[in-house]
């Protein structure tokens, strides 16, 4: 039986480019990173270079000896080492004139915590390429060790909850807004629930990694890690989303700006209740968590109110 | 054929190394600035703004950054150069290690400062020796001239098609790198001309964009063990490589300083001496007094630390009576100097001849011309069969 055409949805209007890996990836079930890898190959295209560290990603984008799950040139370096390899790359690129996208991978251990003084230093110098941060939250590959963007009160396997551990006792570090202090070409934030945003986003990072330095930090909820059912790491980006707990925004030249409102926010406890490594917080705990995403939330549309009424110029 | 035109001009080690750098027109260059080193960031810097040096600059935030900078730049194809010191080679360990691994042709510059422990801003090769084992080529210079020389047949060594290694060429921090000398700098074109060869070699493979490649893959089992197996392959050839490399160079700018190791009046010599560094030139004043009262004494300069020169060493003191090594270091567990232990692997080729560890010249102590004589008298009455300390640290017996 002949079935009329439908319209595809509006994401695939924008993958002019053939899938760069295999079918079957080693992620693990429902993982986002699956869907986020095949993404920005649709969306870059071939002429990418990829740099990334052991990590999540690893097993994926390294193979083992000579095979692999992609056809994309990788790099793989260490964990100190992705931006400033990542330089190495594009500086020599740039001197014989070839144009290309050089786009480093890696989780927030990598980018927050271990490898975080090169990749604040190629931002510094407005290195021209992209950095993507995919933040699952903590060292997962490793099994599920803390790092600085965990937040507040989740439980990891080196801040269990017992009788005297209450899971993490300090807040996340905001990685996002700090590369943007340091005034770089182009700093998103992004999450799969929203993969139009994402796919404009990966679109202006190209433009914008002409002119310098892009970061893009992408949630990505773990669902061997967090405690979520393999289906539903995606709503759990959704919930993020509208509870405010990760906003969606950008900043061009030092220009804020919410990519998606929200217009009544739901409490952090829908968030929270999804997850496992919230489970034990106390009705105490979890007000301090809502309060640290008010007063986040605050800061970043204070930044955004600020964009509008004078740009401060970018190096 | 031979090189046109040079140059001669008082300068400093550091100058001189980045004056060998800048003739060998590197695509990148990425240093950060540590005591003793940093007149190499300054004068490539200045190169680079007075528009001599058409290289990408990277002002890096860390020696770290630094090393996996240049590294993956020669991976894509590029030609690059680094320089560090002491603590700053130790902060790039990981990507030194690295960039070895990844075969990475770099060629770094390592002006040789006391390390680890106490914070001493001194001479003494403790740096180099703690990369011994990372699988670079190591290589040892003597005067201002010698390393800018090294500098350029550096870069013919690493990017080799048959090494494809980085290089790193150590030489005395303040000793050198502070000391200025007439150093002949030679034309541009004829630096480019000794590096031409290079271009007539098969393309290196190279992380080019559109190009399914992938370098750092998770190597295991017998994959690993068959690139760690190339990678030792490569650093035998580099022995005999440096040898021809610096044949070549005698032959065309007029300097050559024996490749692996350079020999000096050893043929007919019954004891020796073994040193490395700027110390050499110290010990050859003393060999030529020594012999001038009929002694046969001779002098090896250990060019070459890794790979380690193990055949022409041999040639050069089978049949030898008695030799000692002066090291600017330690070798912590076996508490001698680390060239020395090294020799003395080689015992069972030279033959069971007394050997002796001379340990001098740390944190910025001079090794004097009466610590060497005191030095070539223990070999010699050790060679006359006297008993004698296979350990001993001159300045703390004296």
């Amino acid at each position: 039986m002949v079935q009329k055409a439908k319209k595809l949805p509006r994401v695939f209007d924008y993958f002019h480019n053939e899938d760069q890996f295999a079918g079957g990836l080693a992620f693990c079930a429902g993982c986002p990173l699956e869907l986020t890898l095949r993404i920005l190959s649709k969306v870059l295209g071939r002429e990418t270079v990829i740099v990334g560290t052991p990590s999540c990603s690893a097993p994926v984008l390294y193979g083992q000896n000579i095979g692999t799950w992609h056809r994309l040139p990788y790099y793989s370096c260490l964990m100190t080492g992705v931006a400033s390899s990542a330089t190495g790359l594009v500086r020599y690129y740039r001197k014989i004139g070839k144009d290309v996208n050089v786009v480093c991978f890696t989780g927030d251990g990598c980018a927050a915590d271990v490898g975080f003084q090169p990749l604040s230093g190629a931002a510094e110098r407005n290195e021209p390429f992209i950095y993507i941060c995919y933040d699952n939250e903590g060292y997962m590959n490793t099994g599920i060790q803390r790092s600085s963007t965990t937040p507040f009160g989740a439980a990891t396997t080196t801040t269990p909850v017992g009788v005297a551990g209450r899971g993490k006792g300090t807040s996340a570090k905001n990685l996002p807004l700090i590369i943007a202090m340091h005034r770089v070409s182009y700093v998103a934030t992004a999450t799969l629930s929203h993969t139009e945003d994402f796919i404009k986003k990966l679109l202006k990072a190209e433009e914008k990694r002409k002119e310098g330095f892009v970061y893009i930090h992408v949630f990505i909820p773990c669902a061997v890690g967090w405690g979520i059912e393999s289906d539903s790491t995606i709503q759990v980006s959704r919930m993020a989303v509208r509870t405010n707990y990760f906003p969606l925004w950008e900043a061009e030249n030092g220009k804020f700006r919410l990519t998606h409102t929200v217009a009544t926010p739901r409490p952090i406890t829908e968030y929270t209740k999804l997850i496992r490594k919230f489970r034990h917080l106390t009705e105490e705990e979890l007000a301090r968590l809502q309060e640290e995403v008010n007063s986040n939330f605050a800061f970043l549309r204070h930044l955004t109110e600020f964009g509008t009424s004078g740009t401060p110029k970018t190096g | 054929m031979k090189a046109r035109k040079s140059e001669i001009k008082v300068i400093t080690g550091n100058a001189a190394a980045a004056y060998g750098a800048m003739l060998c027109r590197p695509d990148v260059v990425a240093s950060y600035p540590i005591t003793p080193q940093t007149e190499v960031v300054e004068q490539l810097s200045r190169f680079h703004a007075d528009g001599i040096l058409d290289a990408e600059m990277v002002e890096v935030e860390g020696e770290n950054s630094a090393m996996n900078i240049v590294a993956a730049a020669t991976i894509a194809g590029g030609r690059a150069f680094t320089a560090t010191s002491s603590w700053g080679l130790a902060f790039m360990y990981d990507a030194v290690l690295q960039a070895a691994g990844f075969r990475a042709p770099v060629v770094m510059a390592n002006v040789n400062r006391e390390m680890p422990g106490i914070l001493a801003v001194s001479s003494g090769q403790q740096d180099m020796i703690s990369t011994r084992d990372s699988g670079w080529i190591q290589m040892v210079v003597e005067n201002c001239q010698e390393i800018l020389d090294s500098i350029i047949m550096a870069f013919r060594l690493a990017e080799d098609i048959e090494i494809q290694l980085p290089v790193m060429v150590n030489y005395d921090g303040f000793y050198l790198s502070f000391l200025a000398e007439a150093v002949e700098i030679p034309a541009r074109e004829d630096v480019d001309q000794f590096l031409a060869p290079l271009k007539l070699q098969p393309e290196r493979s190279k992380l080019d964009p559109g190009r399914p490649l992938g370098c750092g893959t998770h190597g295991i089992l017998i994959g690993f063990m068959e690139l760690r197996y190339k990678h030792c392959a490569a650093l035998e050839r580099a022995k005999q490589k440096l040898d021809e490399i610096d044949r070549e160079f005698g032959e065309f700018f007029g300097r050559s300083y024996g490749g692996q190791i350079e020999e000096y009046r050893t043929e007919d010599a019954e004891i020796v001496v073994l040193t490395s560094g700027s110390a050499t030139g110290t010990a050859r004043t003393v060999i030529d007094a020594k012999r001038a009262e009929g002694l046969k004494v001779g002098l090896i300069k250990l060019r070459m630390f890794r790979p380690f020169p193990r055949e022409r060493l041999t040639r050069a003191l089978k049949g030898k009576k008695a030799v000692g090594v002066l090291d600017r270091s330690v070798c912590f567990g076996w508490n001698c100097g680390p060239m020395y232990m090294e020799l003395r692997a080689l015992a069972p080729d030279i033959g069971f001849i007394p050997m002796m560890s001379f340990i001098d010249g740390m944190a910025n102590m001079d090794i004097t011309i009466p610590h060497i004589e005191r030095a070539i008298d223990d070999i010699y009455a050790a060679s006359q069969g006297k008993p004698y300390q296979e350990v001993t640290w001159i300045p703390l017996e004296e």
